[in-house]
């Protein structure tokens, strides 16, 4: 979870390190109660965008099928959306970087409609009223399935699995995974990818 | 010479002047040194190295030094001593204080952003010497690594020679027996070949391991000292690799999971996430976990007030999305285990329930929030809630949780673990919660830097509300839901840790209760047809005693069989007729002599040293450990062990001598 990159040597090396952390800390499974609360961040995510991945076009794994409820309950499914390119942001209205990427991410939805790109959020581990909030504050005009148990994240788990809040994919025309950014997107960052691969000039 | 003569010449050269303290040194790194002479190659003993390096070592040496190998030599033996090995240890444990003491990035990056801001000039130096990221820093990974080598470097050659020595056979028997540690001797009238055949027999019976020679018969025992030696190393090896496999294809998690919430063990879904290095969020068993009740005991009087009972987490899972819904009552110590991940139940705590209104009239949050326990007796716990979302203003509460609360003149306090007495204070401010940034802040912590103080509540029970000023809007505590901490660990070294843990320990055991001992038997005819039978024995590291009694009872059970009378050399005193005491070895007149002056107890020992301490007696012992190279090679010094062993055979013949005169 760490934000840095790490070079292949370095990786190598702390291959070793995480061994003997691991050691260090795996002594006190289970033991008393009450002693292990998380003290810290407590949700994860990460604050800034350090990873992008395009997928070349023949290496694209199919995006789960995704279904659910939106935050204003109506039924929505991915699949809704073949045959146009989509957006899919997982975020939380308690997450910081998610607030600071926000305005963008809504910028781009509104700017790209006519293009045949949509967007579709998935809202993880929120409580409605503030999630509704949340799209008010940052005026995000297009539709979230709510996610409080992970359901939908899950679904990605053998494909491309969120590793951190706030992940963006962007999914082609044929429902494959083509882009994906760990972190806040910037504008430039996913307008770019969208273009790539929407074929976008 | 050739060059790689020269080489190993060179390399003798190195070792011989550690070697050679080795061979009198019983224990320690002295006794290490020794068994890595033999390990890097030549093999024989130490003592054998120094021989070996004298005609060579002088000119190698005088050639300029180690030369490159002689260095490596040099720099791996350091790697592998035992002492370099206790301070990497050492090392590695003051490394690993910076961990806790300053916040890490892996486990609180909240906390290092943090830091960074109240420590501008000093954070980025500590980040460049990887002291937010302890357990990833190279520095970390050159000690770990570094200790690894070490143990390695000195395990696998030791358990090299071990093998080795499991395999050996025993070595033929010095020429003189009456030099060990432990001897008897008798004359009988069977021919020298029948009494060894005899005592060959009788000893293979006794699952001596056997080699028999011109007149000799070496029996060894005790080779199972080696396998519990070598199941030892290996183990060791197999430990470390256990722990490895963990650290690597492992992960450990932790999550805190409100009543009536749900979670699947994906990275999005995790408080705290650590996966081995080669863990991939896809590699996360696909399992999910709801919380459907959480029941908590205490005891409520006496001496342990305030102490759990019992805690009672009802869980209801799937290993896989849209697989069959499972339950499982989670307990302290009882995990449960999905697909190889072990969710253990580590803490509890309460989730107060809210619902804030703000100024605009709307509700900006409705549901539970988690308060973290600040006293683990009383449960007094306190928390935070953020509404970034209200208008006009950002609204932020810190609360404190009382489960049982009591009004101690006016200090509010929790009396009891139990929520018996519920209650919340809050203090609302109005603000910038700093959230818009982008930089990620805990959401157990409230930053009122930008914010205002708008109100205190007085305590609240469950329906009670505070309306804010300013038009701010209003907070409504609706009441609790009990939350639990979980963690999340899989770890394939686990089970292979454990099987080499405890064969480590059966083969300590083993190597500790087994000792190896030699008997040796030598049948020498005497000139007046008859034959002397000479036996020997040495035990190694024979702390708990007992070889002596064993020694003894072959004796006197080898003695019975040749219908043996006591031999004349030892022991047969002034009356003895002087014509049985001659006998072939050449130093049993000396010692007849120093008999018949000397005290008993002490029969023998002074005289030993001064002899040839032979090349046979050296290649008979050649490759018996230090400890008993170091009994041998200083016979001069008469240790303890040594007289008391010779006492008891002392005592056997003067048995014998009894007997022989009732005859």
């Amino acid at each position: 979870m760490s934000p840095t990159q790490h070079s292949p040597v370095r990786a190598v090396l702390s291959a070793a390190a995480a061994a003997f952390a691991v050691l260090a800390v795996a002594g006190c499974d289970g033991g008393s109660i009450a002693a292990d609360v998380p003290q810290s961040n407590g949700q994860s995510f990460v604050g800034h965008s350090y990873e992008s991945t395009f997928y070349a076009a023949d290496h694209r794994p199919v995006a789960p099928h995704v279904s659910g409820t939106t935050l204003t309950g109506q039924k929505l499914s991915l699949a809704a959306y073949k045959g146009d390119t989509v957006v899919l942001n997982f975020w939380g209205s308690w997450c910081d970087p998610c607030r600071s990427e926000a305005p963008a991410l809504g910028t781009l939805a509104r700017q790209l409609q006519p293009d045949h790109v949509r967007f579709l959020g998935i809202d993880i581990r929120d409580q409605p009223d503030s999630a509704l909030a949340f799209m008010q504050t940052f005026n995000v005009g297009y539709p979230s399935l709510s996610d409080p148990s992970d359901e939908i994240a899950l679904e990605f788990h053998s494909t491309v699995p969120p590793a951190a809040i706030p992940t963006t994919l962007v999914i082609d025309k044929d429902g494959r995974i083509a882009a994906r950014i760990f972190g806040a997107s910037t504008y430039a960052e996913l307008k770019g990818l969208i273009d790539k691969v929407a074929d976008l000039t | 010479m050739t060059a790689a003569e020269q080489d190993a010449t060179r390399a003798r050269a190195v070792r011989a002047p550690e070697a050679a303290p080795a061979a009198g040194q019983a224990r320690g790194s002295g006794a290490r040194a020794a068994g890595q002479a033999r390990g890097s190659g030549a093999r024989g003993s130490g003592a054998r190295g120094v021989s070996a390096a004298r005609p060579g070592g002088g000119s190698g040496s005088r050639h300029g030094g180690l030369g490159l190998l002689g260095w490596l030599r040099w720099t791996w033996r350091q790697l592998t001593s035992m002492r370099t090995a206790l301070i990497l240890l050492f090392l590695l444990a003051l490394a690993s204080v910076p961990g806790s003491v300053l916040p890490q990035e892996g486990i609180d990056p909240a906390a290092v952003t943090q830091y960074y801001q109240s420590h501008p000039s000093l954070a980025p130096i500590l980040s460049r010497l990887s002291l937010f990221s302890v357990f990833a820093a190279p520095w970390f990974a050159a000690i770990y690594l570094l200790l690894f080598a070490s143990l390695a470097g000195c395990v696998l050659p030791r358990t090299i020679r071990l093998v080795g020595s499991a395999r050996q056979k025993p070595p033929r028997a010095p020429s003189n027996l009456r030099r060990l540690p432990a001897s008897a001797s008798y004359v009988t009238e069977l021919a020298p070949a029948e009494a060894l055949t005899s005592a060959a027999g009788m000893l293979g019976g006794r699952r001596f391991r056997l080699q028999t020679g011109d007149g000799w018969v070496s029996a060894e025992k005790g080779y199972l000292r080696e396998v519990g030696n070598l199941l030892f190393h290996i183990a060791l090896l197999a430990l470390l690799f256990s722990v490895g496999l963990g650290g690597i294809f492992g992960y450990k998690a932790n999550r805190l999971l409100i009543n009536g919430q749900g979670f699947a063990d994906t990275p999005t879904a995790l408080d705290v996430f650590h996966p081995g290095r080669l863990v991939t969020p896809g590699d996360l068993a696909p399992f999910s976990i709801n919380l459907n009740g959480f029941t908590a005991s205490y005891v409520s009087s006496g001496p342990q007030l305030d102490q759990p009972i019992s805690y009672n987490a009802a869980l209801s899972y799937q290993s896989e999305p849209g697989g069959p819904t499972r339950h499982y009552d989670l307990r302290v110590n009882h995990p449960l285990v999905v697909d190889g991940v072990s969710v253990y139940l580590i803490g509890h705590g309460y989730a107060p329930v809210f619902k804030v209104t703000d100024g605009t009239g709307k509700v900006r949050w409705d549901g539970p929030v988690a308060f973290i326990p600040v006293d683990q007796t009383t449960l007094t716990s306190e928390g935070v809630i953020k509404v970034p979302d209200a208008k006009p203003y950002q609204l932020g509460f810190a609360g404190v949780f009382l489960p049982t609360a009591y009004d101690n003149g006016g200090q509010l306090e929790s009396l009891f673990p139990a929520a018996q007495n519920p209650r919340v204070s809050l203090v609302a401010y109005k603000g910038n919660l700093g959230m818009n940034s982008g930089t990620p802040q805990s959401v157990y912590t409230l930053d009122t830097k930008d914010m205002k103080l708008l109100a205190t509540s007085r305590p609240l029970a469950a329906g009670q509300s505070m309306k804010l000023p300013d038009g701010a809007g209003t907070v409504t505590y609706l009441g609790y839901q009990p939350w639990i901490s979980l963690a999340i660990t899989h770890d394939p070294g686990q089970l292979p840790a454990l099987i080499s843990g405890l064969a480590a320990l059966a083969g300590l055991i083993l190597s500790f209760l087994v000792r190896r001992r030699r008997v040796f038997v030598r049948a020498v005819p005497a000139a007046d047809g008859t034959t002397e039978v000479v036996l020997g024995g040495l035990a190694r590291s024979d702390a708990a005693g007992g070889f002596d009694t064993e020694f003894a009872e072959l004796a006197r059970l080898l003695r019975a069989e040749h219908a043996g009378r006591p031999g004349p050399a030892s022991d047969a005193g002034p009356a003895a007729p002087a014509g049985e005491d001659v006998a072939s070895a050449d130093m049993a007149g000396e010692e007849t002599a120093d008999e018949h002056t000397a005290d008993d107890d002490t029969v023998g020992e002074g005289t030993v040293g001064e002899g040839t301490v032979g090349d046979d007696t050296a290649d008979g012992l050649d490759d018996l450990d230090d400890q008993e190279r170091g009994v041998l090679a200083v016979p001069a010094a008469p240790q303890a062990g040594a007289v008391a062993v010779t006492d008891k055979p002392e005592t056997l013949r003067r048995r014998a001598d009894s007997s022989r005169e009732e005859v």
